[in-house]
């Protein structure tokens, strides 16, 4: 097949070409991370901005490096690193220590993003892959969830409510303290609040579609209503809902274009929703959102194939 | 007036707001006779022919210059009285050489469009005289080709063996800027409907439907004024202004609620479809007795006045884009056809360099400001894939091309692909999906012959 190269294709049609590139879209996903950003700050202090700041930079860094080092076309000032970089800070506690911030970082570009060939091309989300890296080689060092400055005068080391939910304890906080993110856990996931107002920005821009966010939600929420503590039927659905990462995972990852392919997502949401609420009931963990997503990745690829789409008059009978 | 607002087809993109049509669609047609003609022996893709006349011969309007070469084309015809003065060769896009047949033009032209005084210019008549054979041989002596853009000679369509039932008159021109259509509708609409009358007793079908986007609900007004009380068989259809709504397989889907089977022509379920400036220009064969030698031409964009041109085959683009007032951009792209398909013919150039001239399947001119894009990776947004109406995964069928692997582009349905343009246009990262899927497409088709199958 003779294809024309990059310099000869200036005059091919069509002639008129959408605004809104790569760049923006990811620009997008960073302006919609922001209000959860200063729920962070608010919530757990400004120790939360170093530690996007870290992820981000080293994100970009690790990608321009590893770019220059192979001479291939220079993406890394594209955002996407930076929206990585974002969610994988978002994913752990504030006393996470920064050495940890920067190695997954490395690990979610350098290994999940560019080995598989870079932008659009991971299989996962690349910082669920970070946050899964440090779960199994330093798990100690992202457990040290603690209060937020709002509830305590100082903060002080706390289970989160999900572990709380799993061992049975009475949950201390409000629903309303749990919806605005006035509760111990990841520095990003705890406002529902926040995140929600991103993604409304998201859909808006049309940048994401609310249907497999909404795919995950309501199969997690089912989930665990079913499979309750007390028996069949008996979870509860609103703590459940705002705990965790629940809304940070349906709203900015499992929403990601590339470990999900397009035409399967709700699909695919369904099964990162059955195997999330799955681990919330049964598992040893008490969240499953990062797992749950990063299974339901996997399957992508498989779902992909076996869900056949209708081509435009293939198989009708002439 | 049928309202087909909830009908719909799979995909499709809405390019742009409304605001490039209104360039256009407000001047009535302006008529334009060229001192010079130069008459390509290539009207539409895939259709060389060979000139019968010599330079110095002396020609009248309406005389044949060229014969149909075979199954792709259709007989063209001198477009002005005159001499002519050279037989140019050039070459095309596939390298193939192309004669150019100019003709001067005498001191007494005669004037073929201006007045309206035949009968069928003014009201619908009785066709029941004229028989089925009669029309389609008027439409192959009259060279009559699809005017939409790809230029199928309009006879084959009609001499199939299958029975049909419907005749669809696209006017849709989903495609922006252009609005040609749109003012014949509006200026020329008894013949169009005297047409398309022709078609239905050419085709033998029993009725036609002429569907055109709600974005020209004028004119959709005005025909209905016109088939008021008569006892035509033609219905009006509105359909969402979305881009591709006129291709021949989104039309029939979207009308007819029924799918063209893959590989198969649109005769096979019954329906044949025309341009509606190929039905006006089927009243004008039949009744002025002269074969298509003028058309409409959309002239916009960047330039001084944009408006639409009823001229004849083979007036130069330069004349044209001088008659709208020229460029208003030193930095331009001087298009044929629409936007999204058309064929870019000039990059930042002057006026006088301007080649080429109006063929029967040109139906815009279009000047746009230039601007160029470097490809970056896909990001698997899967917005290509939302809007294809094919319902292709083009990003898939783009990497299996870049790495040269026909059969995977086969199995992907690459041939189903109708080169629209969707996907390009909607990439945020800039990839020339179209592009390469028509490639491989093409491919796929030339080795299915060599081995040879069929289509």
């Amino acid at each position: 097949m003779q294809l024309k190269n990059a310099e000869q294709l200036h005059d091919i049609s069509p002639h008129l070409r959408i605004q809104r590139k790569t760049r923006d879209i990811m620009q997008d996903v960073c302006i919609a991370l922001l209000p959860a950003l200063l729920g962070a700050i608010y919530f757990f202090g400004i120790r939360s901005l170093l530690m996007v700041l870290v992820a981000v930079i080293s994100c970009v860094l690790s990608e321009y490096l590893w770019q220059k080092m192979r001479k291939s076309q220079i993406t890394a000032f594209d955002f996407s690193a930076v929206v990585t970089g974002i969610l994988l800070a978002y994913n752990f506690p504030v006393t996470t220590p920064i050495w940890i911030i920067v190695v997954s970082s490395i690990f979610s570009i350098i290994v999940v993003k560019q080995f598989f060939g870079g932008i659009g091309n991971n299989f996962a989300n690349p910082a669920l892959m970070g946050r899964a890296f440090v779960m199994f080689l330093w798990p100690a060092s992202i457990a040290g969830y603690i209060t937020t400055y709002q509830n305590t005068p100082d903060a002080v080391s706390s289970a989160t409510v999900l572990n709380m939910l799993n061992s049975g304890k009475e949950i201390p906080y409000s629903l309303w303290d749990m919806f605005i993110g006035n509760i111990p856990g990841a520095i990003g996931e705890t406002s529902a609040l926040l995140l929600l107002i991103g993604f409304a920005y998201l859909c808006y821009r049309k940048v994401v579609n609310i249907g497999a966010a909404l795919a995950y939600i309501i199969s997690v929420l089912a989930m665990t209503f079913i499979f309750g503590n007390d028996g069949l039927f008996t979870g509860n659905i609103l703590v459940n809902l705002f705990s965790g990462g629940l809304i940070l995972g349906a709203c900015f990852m499992i929403t990601d274009y590339p470990s999900v392919a397009p035409r399967v997502k709700i699909t695919i949401a369904v099964i990162a929703g059955i195997i999330t609420g799955a681990i919330r009931v049964w598992g040893l963990l008490p969240e499953g959102v990062c797992f749950g997503i990063l299974f339901a990745n996997c399957l992508s690829g498989l779902v992909d194939t076996v869900i056949k789409p209708h081509i435009y008059g293939v198989g009708l009978k002439k | 007036m049928k309202l087909l607002k909830k009908s719909n087809f799979h995909g499709g993109i809405h390019p742009a707001d409304g605001s490039d049509k209104i360039l256009s669609n407000q001047q009535p047609i302006r008529i334009l006779n060229p001192e010079t003609v130069e008459i390509s022996m290539k009207q539409s893709a895939g259709s060389v022919c060979k000139a019968i006349v010599k330079e110095g011969d002396q020609v009248s309007l309406g005389q044949l210059i060229a014969e149909s070469s075979g199954f792709g084309s259709a007989n063209i015809h001198a477009s002005i009285s005159g001499k002519v003065t050279e037989i140019r060769k050039t070459k095309d896009e596939q390298s193939n050489e192309v004669e150019v047949v100019v003709i001067q033009s005498s001191e007494n032209m005669v004037d073929h469009t201006t007045s309206k005084t035949m009968a069928y210019q003014n009201r619908i008549l009785d066709i029941s005289g004229i028989t089925k054979e009669e029309i389609i041989t008027s439409m192959k002596e009259g060279g009559l080709i699809g005017l939409g853009g790809a230029g199928f000679p309009t006879h084959v369509k009609y001499e199939t063996p299958k029975p049909i039932k419907y005749v669809l008159i696209n006017a849709a021109e989903c495609e922006p800027y252009l609005t040609c259509d749109h003012r014949l509708m509006l200026e020329y609409g008894y013949e169009i409907l005297n047409g398309i009358q022709l078609l239905i007793k050419a085709a033998g079908a029993k009725m036609a439907y002429l569907c055109l986007e709600d974005n020209k609900e004028d004119a959709a007004n005005h025909l209905q004024q016109l088939l008021e009380g008569q006892d035509l068989p033609v219905e009006l259809v509105l359909l969402h202004t979305k881009y591709p709504q006129g291709g021949e397989r989104q039309l029939v889907d979207a009308v007819i609620k029924k799918e063209i089977p893959a590989g198969s022509l649109p005769a096979d379920i019954g329906v044949i479809i025309n341009n509606v400036g190929t039905a006006k220009a089927m009243a004008d064969i039949m009744f002025t007795k002269t074969p298509l030698i003028a058309r409409c031409i959309t002239v916009t964009g960047k330039v001084k006045n944009p408006g639409n041109f009823y001229v004849p085959i083979g007036t130069p683009y330069a004349t044209l884009i001088h008659e709208a007032g020229g460029f208003t951009t030193k930095n331009n792209r001087v298009i044929i056809g629409g936007p999204m398909t058309g064929n870019s013919i000039m990059i930042g150039g002057e006026l006088t360099h301007l080649e080429g001239s109006v063929s029967k399947t040109s139906s815009g001119l279009l000047v746009l400001e230039d601007y160029s894009l470097i490809e970056s990776p896909c990001i698997r947004c899967g917005e290509c894939e939302r809007v294809c109406p094919a319902g292709l995964a083009p990003f898939k069928i783009d990497f299996a091309a870049i790495e040269d692997n026909i059969n995977l582009c086969e199995k992907l349905y690459a041939t189903e692909c109708i080169s629209c343009g969707s996907c390009s246009y909607v990439c945020p990262a800039n990839r020339e999906l179209a592009y390469r899927i028509t490639v491989a497409k093409t491919e796929i088709f030339n080795l299915r012959r060599e081995k040879g199958g069929k289509r």
